[in-house]
């Protein structure tokens, strides 16, 4: 691995008269027309973004849209509005981020971005064929961009503003070029306020060279505080690191709380729950976290609600829980809530996760087994050492023959069934409850086995005869699931040597 | 309590919310978790059939279960076993007053072991005291603290009313049957968390035995 290559490089990407672009891309009819963006849409509305065309016909940013529609009647207009511009940014972001997870969109100049490419030759053979990538995609969506890869902020941008249109990506191969290629770069491509630029040209000012070598401290007075901005960022004296905008979180989970919640400690165990749940469907998802947000919708105005938010990031992507909890209370520590929180909203951000990762997420208990069994035991002291128990099939005919009870002794992790069917459940009585016979004339009211509200017996189901017990005592039942007046499904039986009708259970 | 006003003013993707919509079903585990619940039927009843569905759920995601029961009518546990459900792991603390099922719940849930609880009232849950607000409001905060669902099984009717005021989501569970075909309907009264009245319908196969198409005395062994 060569110098060059070991170096952080940044890259300054813009995509010229970006509100243009995007209004251009929602009509694709104007490329050919005279067009220009004005703010209002009114004779007299400013106009701010003039393309090819109109420009050829002298129409110029600044100038009323009635003034332009005398030099071409043919001109088109139309206004984009802020929500707009910041949506064509944000999907721009969202695409960029195809090419470097650290994409910082600028808030000075719309179509401005600047890019984390360190390390990404790795990836793309060279910054040469990442940079040639990246521009071919933006073309494919209609996109005219041009790119310079290199070091500094304000270096990149001068060098980006020098590019031709279609051009390939610039590469510069060390910051002394960079600084070579600023200092040589004319002030009017700098995109400084139109009076300054004039000021500067009347005094013989046109380069970043000669504009550094005046004095810093006659600036502010003479010239402004654009000015001094101008001279600091072009001296390279500002202090600018990457701001990649965040990635959106792709998973959220939210709770409702049902009493204005105050006590972080309560509330950091709500979130708990959440970021356990994302967890878990990261992990499903093969990703672990790298990013966590939260928002805390405060209990105030219905009209004019408040939030807090959050974003936390753990040293390395994670699935472990208490990493993140531990970050979450120190964070919710510093929490001074003014209103009790409603609303709590959790998202997470992941990254593939590593296999070990995978492996201890799902291999790690999620409840203290020893702790339940503990609490099973301190049941058993004060409510006796039968209380619990737990249930275990037999072999035997008689429903009540096929399964018994046994003391538990220790709980261990459960196994259920991946899919089983879904099954009404009976419920049994310890003891049958024998029920009064059918009588032998039914009058209107019908046979009402067991308790009256139940109403009458409107249908019987069976009979299935089972016997069993033969070597004891026999017993020769005929079972029947008897459907009540109200709904109940009874599960009864007639005894054939006992002659009398029993409640078994029912269905639940 | 504004708990209804849900909107949120910031912009969140479209698909990330539908994506977590759909992992968001209405009568699962995660959705009752923290919470002191109550599911009532009398008459026509699926409860334990769904708070076995409940039991599934806690013991697929190796959440530890406890059932307290209270009176004499036990579930019936081949019914129970064929549900999917591992009864070894399922420990059954027989109790004969309700003050110490709400005892043995509190050892249970204070230990923050055990994601679902079920507190099996029986008969007794038809009277006032079943379960005092006091003993609520002491496992509403314990399973608010530990992440548990506690599920109360009741039987009351729609008029009965619920057990208490702490009780943070309330449902019934009707067994309905026509033509051989047999499901259980799960109507939400009372949501603290958001939501309306709704109704929720899952299919059941009947337990062995119950075959609504059967002519008489064909049926298969129950």
């Amino acid at each position: 691995m060569n110098a060059v290559a070991e170096r952080e490089h940044l890259a300054c990407l813009e995509l010229p008269a970006l509100p243009l672009q995007l209004l251009l891309e929602r009509c694709p009819e104007l490329r050919e027309t005279p067009a220009v963006i004005v703010d209002v849409d009114t004779p007299n509305g400013r106009i701010l973004w003039v393309n090819d065309a109109a420009w050829a016909h002298r129409i110029r940013p600044g100038m009323r849209y009635a003034a332009a529609l005398s030099l071409n009647a043919q001109l088109r207009a139309d206004v984009l509005e802020p929500a707009q511009l910041e949506r064509g940014a944000r999907r721009l972001t969202e695409h960029l981020r195809r090419f470097s997870p650290r994409v910082e969109p600028s808030t000075e100049i719309p179509g401005l971005f600047f890019i984390d490419a360190s390390g990404l030759e790795r990836l793309f053979g060279s910054l040469m064929e990442w940079g040639e990538r990246l521009l071919a995609s933006l073309l494919e969506l209609g996109f005219d961009a041009r790119l310079c890869v290199g070091f500094t902020r304000f270096g990149t941008f001068a060098a980006t503003r020098l590019l031709p249109r279609l051009s390939s990506p610039l590469l510069l191969t060390d910051p002394q070029d960079e600084h070579r290629r600023l200092l040589s770069t004319p002030l009017e491509r700098l995109g400084l306020e139109p009076r300054l630029c004039e000021t500067l040209h009347r005094l013989g000012l046109r380069h970043v060279e000669a504009f550094l070598a005046l004095p810093v401290d006659g600036l502010q007075t003479r010239f402004g505080p654009a000015a001094v901005e101008l001279h600091r960022r072009a001296a390279l004296q500002t202090f600018e690191p990457l701001r990649p905008q965040p990635i959106p979180p792709n998973l959220w989970r939210r709770l409702l709380c049902e009493h204005g919640e105050t006590d972080t400690t309560r509330l950091l165990f709500l979130v708990k729950r959440l970021v356990d749940q994302l967890l878990t469907l990261l992990a499903e998802r093969h990703e672990a976290l790298t990013e966590l947000h939260l928002q805390l919708r405060l209990n105030t105005r219905v009209n004019a609600p408040e939030e807090e938010r959050h974003t936390l990031r753990p040293g390395e992507p994670t699935l472990d829980s208490p990493v993140l909890l531990d970050l979450l209370r120190l964070r919710m520590d510093q929490l001074e809530l003014r209103a009790g929180v409603v609303e709590l909203r959790v998202g997470v951000v992941g990254v593939r996760a590593t296999a070990e990762q995978l492996r201890l997420f799902r291999d790690g208990p999620k409840r203290d087994l020893m702790a339940a069994n503990r609490a099973l035991a301190r049941v058993r002291a004060e409510l006796g050492e039968g209380a619990v128990q737990r249930a275990e099939l037999r072999e035997g005919h008689l429903p009540e023959a096929r399964f018994g009870f046994a003391p538990l002794s220790e709980l261990r992790a459960p196994e259920a069934k991946t899919r089983p069917p879904r099954v009404l459940q009976r419920r049994l009585l310890a003891k049958p409850l024998r029920l009064k016979p059918v009588p032998r004339h039914l009058r209107d009211d019908g046979w009402v086995p067991h308790d009256p509200a139940a109403g009458a017996v409107v249908k019987l189901h069976g009979p299935y005869a089972i016997s069993g017990g033969w070597w004891s005592q026999e017993q020769s039942r005929e079972y029947h699931f008897a459907e009540t007046k109200r709904g109940d499904l009874l599960w009864v039986y007639y005894d054939r040597k006992r002659r009398n009708w029993y409640l078994h259970g029912w269905v639940e | 309590m504004g708990a209804a006003v849900l909107s949120f003013p910031e912009q969140i993707p479209a698909s990330a919310l539908e994506a977590s919509r759909t992992l968001q079903p209405s009568f699962t585990l995660e959705r009752f978790a923290g919470r002191l619940i109550e599911l009532s039927t009398l008459g026509a009843s699926a409860a334990s059939s769904f708070t076995f569905l409940l039991v599934h759920q806690a013991q697929r995601a190796g959440e530890p279960v406890a059932w307290v029961l209270l009176g004499e009518a036990t579930f019936y546990p081949p019914d129970v076993a064929a549900a999917g459900i591992d009864l070894n792991a399922l420990p059954i603390i027989r109790v004969s007053k309700s003050a110490d099922a709400g005892r043995a719940a509190t050892h249970l849930l204070r230990s923050g072991a055990f994601g679902l609880i079920v507190l099996d009232l029986g008969a007794e849950s038809a009277l006032p005291t079943a379960l005092p607000v006091p003993l609520q409001s002491r496992l509403e905060g314990l399973a608010r603290k530990h992440d548990t669902a506690v599920v109360c099984l009741t039987r009351r009717g729609a008029e009965g009313g619920s057990l208490g005021p702490l009780i943070s989501w309330r449902g019934e569970a009707h067994r309905q049957s026509r033509q051989g075909r047999q499901w259980g309907d799960l109507i939400t009264h009372r949501d603290k968390r958001g939501g309306s009245v709704s109704r929720l319908s899952v299919d059941f196969n009947g337990p062995l035995g119950l075959d609504f198409n059967a002519p008489k005395g064909t049926g298969e062994h129950p």
